[in-house]
């Protein structure tokens, strides 16, 4: 056979010692970024991250706009009541911001009864032989109610009073109910429900959407047998760091995106005085979440890796998509002791110690070792991940493989 | 140089590869043939280090090869995929990049190998979009894209049109030419033995021949047609004469020394007209279907 020529310039230059010397170590960030460019450039993800924003912002507004939005109600009655109804006028401006009462003079009861049944009224109010009548057409107003029931009351309570000598103020003296708890506020408990469901659930969405692409992307690898020529340019574990690390990076930031907004929000409405608070149980559960993002991502990995087809996945995953389930309802569900308990034990804690941050004060050296035994259980776990990834990522013959395979495999 | 020593793997209680001692030498191009199932892909994997070996070696310059070495190998495996949704350009930066390559460098190299095979205004286009020939283009590029120190092709011409096999043909010549082991496996045993310079060949398992295709060609007692006016059947009889075929006129015979040729030669001339008295060389096929049985 003869020599054969080289032709020149067609093939690629050869690498001069300089170039190509980036050690295979660094790789993870190569892997790493091509994770994150994949996503930012994936419709889908975009548009549901500003969807997702969109709808925190619109249904915080909504919010805000069902609770300063003001009613207007016309209100009629006989100038034998307009006292009363001048009180109620003024009784609404004080009592409600967001209810004004407009009041109007008729001639007569059929009158009143005609200017309610019309529409040009909301409201009838009249004197009845025990007390007063507040007639309104076939809908009830209940923040109208509430305020003429409050002003008819005190009114009559301080003519029944001046009538018998007494003072107002010696009527109502421990007549006052006020709502009170053991530990915190009123507002602050409301708050920690709605902030603690948003933990679950933001932790929950997280880990399913970034757990299953992440899986997802795994099998591509596998499936596509571009693992192989992956493989011997760098070491499997390089590969997974590189991609568990990308789609952290995607998710914190999504996460702080989802958290900045809600908070921005919540700031414009009527809980905005509570966001001082909230802002270290936010911290923290930012720190939480990291620790135990980083844990499942990469069983969701091994969960890609045990698969050959995306068939497989739901069985690799099955065990858990229960864990991330029972996180969510662990964190909305426990109460009490189980929820003490429960804040320490991973995976639960990473969810379960940022709600109690924020409904009740918890001691420091509690939130540490909550969160050590989460990072030390995340390393074992990473650990163990790592092993089964490397083991069964190359096994690319025959369906999935069962943990043990997995663990016994020589690649 | 590229060798493996008594490399061996076994899948359960069967031998895939059973104690196969190849060699691939630098600036030659070495093709590896053998029945589905022989065991090709198998001692491919291993040298690239997918597959854990199971008994012997692989060796690299003389020494047990490192990951680092296989780093800068270029390999195509047999089911190929890349990144279905990636743009094309897109995915060869980054095997680049895994291999060491700055962005840039990779970039450009892509585009000139990319531009080479015609695919320079596809660069942009999802993988998954190109035709199969196409997907098995942009594959050869990522092999030899970061000026690969070795290449291990696995049926790098299977389903290939003539003219992206001249292609794949060009790209693989010039990199032995320009001293690189290359061992490529491939079914199309007209291909080998047009292209290779060296052949090993598989079966059950085992390497049953290796060597320059010459050198297994000219096979120890070599055979000869003979072809005559009227019938050949005579020669069947011919002392010292084996004869092969024998079919009308033309006979294919093997003698046991020179003086039988001799003999049966002048036979031959005493009864008539010789029209025809040559070596037969065998192809790669028959050398094949001879050794691999």
């Amino acid at each position: 056979m003869t020599a054969p020529t080289r032709i020149s310039g067609t093939t690629a230059p050869p690498v001069s010692p300089a170039e190509g010397t980036e050690p295979a170590r660094q790789a993870w960030r190569v892997v790493a970024l091509r994770e994150v460019m994949v996503k930012l450039t994936d419709k889908s993800f975009v548009i549901s991250t500003l969807a997702t924003v969109a709808l925190i912002t619109g249904l915080t507004v909504l919010q805000a706009f069902l609770a300063t939005r003001t009613e207007t109600y016309t209100v009629v009655a006989t100038s034998s009541a307009s006292t009363m109804l001048d009180a109620v006028r003024a009784g609404a401006s004080t009592l409600d911001d967001t209810v004004v009462v407009e009041p109007r003079t008729v001639p007569d009861d059929a009158a009143a009864r005609a200017a309610v049944l019309d529409g040009s009224a909301d409201a009838w109010l009249a004197r009845a032989d025990d007390g007063w009548v507040l007639t309104t057409d076939s809908e009830p107003h209940q923040d109208l109610e509430s305020i003429v029931q409050q002003v008819v009351s005190d009114t009559t309570v301080q003519e029944n009073a001046a009538r018998t000598g007494v003072s107002v103020a010696d009527l109502e003296r421990g007549s006052q109910v006020r709502a009170a708890l053991l530990q915190g506020d009123v507002d602050h408990a409301m708050a920690g429900e709605v902030v603690g469901f948003a933990f679950a659930f933001l932790f929950y969405m997280a880990s399913l959407v970034f757990g299953y692409t992440l899986a997802g992307s795994v099998i591509e690898e596998k499936q596509s047998r571009i693992v192989e020529i992956i493989a011997t340019k760098i070491p499997t574990r390089q590969l997974l760091a590189g991609k568990v690390i990308g789609n952290t990076a995607l998710a914190m930031s999504q996460l702080v995106l989802y958290l900045a907004v809600g908070l921005i929000a919540v700031s414009f409405t009527e809980f905005s005085s509570l966001i001082p608070s909230l802002t270290g149980p936010i911290v923290w559960f930012v720190a939480f979440f990291l620790a135990g993002f980083v844990m499942l991502a990469c069983l969701w990995a091994v969960a890609g890796s045990l698969a050959s087809r995306n068939e497989d996945l739901q069985s690799t995953s099955g065990p858990l998509t229960i864990v991330v389930l029972a996180v969510f309802f662990g964190g909305l569900l426990f109460e009490g002791s189980w929820q003490v308990v429960a804040s320490f034990v991973p995976p639960f804690s990473c969810v379960v110690m940022p709600i109690r941050l924020v409904q009740q004060d918890v001691p420091w050296w509690q939130i540490g070792l909550s969160l050590a035994g989460l990072v030390v259980t995340a390393a074992l776990t990473i650990r163990l991940g790592e092993r089964l990834y490397r083991r069964s990522l190359l096994q690319t013959g025959g369906g999935r493989l069962s943990m043990r395979q997995a663990w016994g495999a020589d690649t | 140089m590229l060798q493996t020593i008594d490399l061996t793997r076994r899948f359960g209680d069967l031998s895939a590869v059973d104690q196969v001692s190849l060699d691939v030498p630098g600036g030659l191009l070495t093709g590896f043939v053998g029945a589905n199932g022989a065991g090709k892909t198998t001692t491919m994997r291993m040298i690239t280090g997918v597959l854990a070996v199971h008994g012997g070696s692989v060796l690299w310059q003389g020494r047990p090869i490192t990951a680092q070495d296989r780093r800068r190998f270029g390999y195509m495996p047999e089911e190929r995929g890349l990144y279905p949704k990636q743009p094309v350009l897109d995915q060869l930066v980054y095997l680049g990049r895994l291999t060491g390559l700055s962005s840039a460098d990779a970039r450009r190299r892509a585009g000139v190998l990319l531009e080479r095979f015609g695919l320079g205004a596809r660069a942009r286009d999802r993988v998954e979009k190109l035709s199969l020939g196409n997907q098995q283009r942009v594959q050869i590029v990522a092999a030899v894209l970061a000026s690969p120190v070795a290449l291990i092709l696995d049926e790098p011409f299977s389903g290939l049109d003539p003219v992206a096999v001249e292609q794949m043909a060009g790209v693989v010549r010039e990199h032995a030419a320009s001293g690189l082991p290359v061992l490529f496996s491939s079914h199309q045993l007209d291909l080998v033995e047009r292209l290779c310079d060296r052949v090993a060949i598989m079966s059950a398992g085992r390497l049953v021949t290796q060597g320059r295709v010459d050198d297994l060609r000219r096979t120890p007692t070599a055979r000869y047609r003979l072809v005559l006016t009227g019938d050949a059947g005579w020669v069947r009889g011919a002392a010292g004469v084996r004869a092969l075929d024998v079919d009308g006129v033309s006979a294919l015979v093997e003698f046991e020394d020179a003086a039988a040729g001799r003999n049966l030669l002048s036979q031959a001339l005493d009864r008539g007209d010789v029209r025809e008295f040559s070596p037969v060389i065998p192809s790669l096929t028959e050398l094949y279907k001879e050794v691999a049985a």
